[in-house]
């Protein structure tokens, strides 16, 4: 009995021997010309996978439109993708498959901030540059960025922080008040929002933190509501944005409600009913629908998932993530080195130069020697000395019915 | 490919520890620990904030085994005395109950947004033999692990809490104390479970309260069951497999190549649940299967 146990272990071993062997040997791809490879990491699974799947598509959809258009000169591009499961272990060994295995040059799309801190410093230490849509402070500080690798396209929780006490002052609010899903993006978002509006000499009690996956958040609203104020931010997502809302209203409250974008979806409207949402206040580094990029994007985007574009801002961002990185690496040259590619980065996105929407515009007025300024789906893309995008918000007012934008905060 | 196994090794050798520390207390004890996480949680905080603090990497380490194991004694003292199931549902709602802590107490944990930039020993190595360097700790504090897995379940005390597991009665009516035995066994898988947490936090150098869900107490137990519990063996060759499917299913791909991009990220975690599902099957006892009783 014993003997044969031994034997059958020894088998399963053997056997997981070679699997680990013929692993070792596909996933090592030997080319003697050096192309350029990009790792698609994207929350394909966990939490993000509302996102993550139409962020990979777009990565994949850019570069093929990349390729339609010529290419970068003398760089072929090749792309790996690989699932971060929403969480920072599976994404730290994804991210080092990649760097180690595919030898990446870069990674992008990584979603959640936790992901992407734990990423970052194994990007850092590779020298691969790191795209990202996370909002964390910390991804864009000296300490954490030292290299100028990573690149932020997401609004960062101190623009958006800003944009609420901005909309605060265009509303002449008098008493604030705000409310937070319990995670690093929502505190930090109103905490900022919280500083800006006290530095304009406002006041805010407490953010009300709340948890997620309630069913009721009426004794959060009432602690919001205590001191009456006539302006709220609530900084969450869908589910429990729809369930505050709903509650503010038959509480009968009077405050103007400002929300972020991304809280709400079209199941909202259908849910809540235009009554309830009336006067509601959207805020968002809206997709720029009229840009020739968001078309071209919004096309692709609907042939590859059936969605519009506009219902995945991060894939609108990855779809840029890609021009932007192509148009550097084509502005560049072709021996240059992620450090060299880095620093052009802002050369191509921001102004001066002349506007483009695609990679095959920027590429034929980098070959004739001009300076370019892409402007993307997400927004015009330019980027501060700390590399965080300055997004473009666009304030919207919900009326009879229907998101109407009203101004846009810049 | 180098770096990344080296990566693969270090995650591996933390799970063997945490199925080590499980071990000890399932396998042998007959423990049911479903709070796995709240003590690998402990480890890893204590670790990475004394390090931030500038405390020395040796004193970090131990006071993450410490610590850990001094949470698990009024746990332990509780519900160690009665039925089995209670220790599963206490241990449970211990580990949600410490996450909801660690987020509330921003002073000390920086709440959600996570503690970055922890310190890791041989940084200064530079990235390829830093990297081997933190393998061989890991692999070093795996061994230390086993050796004292050894060492105790080799003593009259190991017998005594492997009567424990298989007859508490027939223990208690020879005048042995259970409940001492099961508190002891308890504090000292919650003590590896603590240290393997700190190696996690100075490896990853980023933690922040989502790292430490359920998910990762149940990998745990896929470990120490698919390896073979009350093994010592069982619980690194449990570890192994368990790595083996999460790390070789990358590679699927590249002998899948009709499969698109996308499809493979779910049809990878897919075929991990198939993998784990046929193994169950078709070896219940485990890689390294318990010698029938």
């Amino acid at each position: 009995m014993p003997v044969r146990k031994w034997m059958l272990t020894r088998r399963v071993l053997g056997q997981a021997g070679a699997a680990t062997a013929l692993a070792a040997v596909v996933g090592r791809p030997a080319r003697a010309d050096r192309p350029y490879r990009i790792g698609a990491l994207n929350p394909i699974t966990g939490a993000g996978s509302t996102y993550g799947s139409g962020m990979q598509k777009t990565i994949l959809f850019a570069l093929e439109e990349v390729k339609r258009a010529g290419g970068v000169d003398g760089r072929p591009i090749e792309v790996y993708a690989e699932d971060t499961q929403t969480s920072p272990d599976a994404a730290v060994l994804a991210a080092r498959k990649l760097i180690d295995a595919n030898k990446v040059d870069a990674i992008i799309g990584t979603w959640s901030s936790s992901v992407s801190l734990a990423v970052l410093p194994i990007t850092n230490e590779a020298n691969c540059l790191l795209l990202h849509t996370s909002s964390a402070p910390a991804l864009s500080t000296p300490a954490q960025n030292p290299k100028h690798l990573a690149w932020r396209f997401q609004a960062a929780s101190h623009q958006i922080g800003d944009a609420y006490a901005a909309i605060a002052a265009h509303e002449k609010a008098s008493r604030a008040a705000a409310m937070a899903f319990n995670n690093d993006v929502q505190i930090a978002s109103v905490g900022f929002f919280r500083s800006a509006w006290e530095k304009a000499g406002g006041k805010l009690p407490n953010p009300v933190v709340y948890e997620p996956n309630r069913t009721s958040y009426a004794a959060e609203l009432q602690q919001a509501l205590s001191e009456k104020p006539d302006f709220l931010v609530v900084s969450g997502y869908v589910p429990d944005t729809s369930i505050i809302l709903r509650e503010a209203y038959e509480a009968g409250n009077t405050a103007k409600i400002v929300i972020p974008g991304w809280a709400m979806g079209p199941a909202t409207v259908k849910a809540l009913g235009a009554e309830v949402l009336e006067g509601l206040i959207v805020v968002d580094a809206v997709p720029d629908a009229g840009s020739a990029a968001f078309k071209t994007f919004d096309a692709a985007y609907r042939a590859a998932t059936g969605n519009p574009g506009s219902s995945n801002i991060y894939a609108a961002m990855c779809y840029d993530m890609v021009a932007v990185l192509t148009l550097a690496m084509q502005k560049a040259g072709p021996s240059a080195d992620n450090a060299a590619i880095a620093q052009v980065i802002p050369e191509v996105a921001n102004p001066p130069g002349q506007a483009v929407s695609s990679f095959a515009e920027g590429r034929k007025l980098l070959q004739a020697g001009q300076k370019i300024n892409y402007e993307g789906a997400s927004g015009p893309i330019d980027f501060d000395e700390r590399g965080d995008v300055t997004p473009v918000f666009g304030v919207s007012v919900f009326h009879d019915g229907k998101l109407e934008q009203r101004y846009l905060l810049k | 490919m180098q770096g990344y196994l080296t990566a693969v090794g270090t995650v591996g050798g933390i799970y063997a520890l945490l199925a080590l520390g499980l071990n000890l207390q399932y396998g042998f004890t007959g423990l049911i620990n479903f709070g796995v996480v709240a003590f690998y949680a402990v480890g890893a905080y204590t670790s990475a904030l004394l390090a931030l603090r500038g405390v020395p990497f040796v004193l970090d380490f131990a006071a993450a085994a410490v610590l850990a194991a001094l949470f698990a004694w009024p746990l332990g003292v509780m519900c160690l005395r009665l039925r089995d199931d209670y220790l599963a549902i206490v241990t449970l709602a211990f580990a949600e109950i410490l996450r909801t802590v660690i987020v509330s107490e921003e002073w000390l944990t920086n709440g959600t947004r996570g503690i970055p930039g922890i310190p890791r020993p041989f940084s200064g190595l530079g990235a390829a033999a830093g990297g081997f360097a933190y393998l061989a700790l890991v692999l070093a504090a795996m061994l230390a692990g086993v050796s004292l897995t050894v060492r105790l379940v080799g003593s009259p005390f190991g017998r005594l809490i492997q009567a424990i597991r298989d007859d508490e009665d027939a223990v208690r009516s020879v005048g042995k104390s259970p409940a001492r035995c099961k508190l002891v066994v308890f504090m000292i898988g919650a003590g590896l479970t603590g240290l393997a947490g700190a190696l996690y936090a100075h490896y990853l150098t980023y933690i922040s309260p989502d790292q430490f869900v359920p998910l990762l107490t149940f990998y745990v137990w896929i470990a120490v069951i698919m390896g073979g519990a009350g093994r010592v063996g069982g619980a690194i060759a449990g570890a192994a497999l368990l790595t083996l499917f999460l790390e070789g299913s990358r590679f699927l791909r590249d002998v899948l190549p009709f499969v698109s991009e996308v499809q493979m990220a779910s049809l990878r975690l897919a075929a991990i649940g198939l993998m784990l599902i046929l193994f169950t099957l078709y070896r219940p006892q485990g890689l390294l299967g318990r010698v029938a009783r």
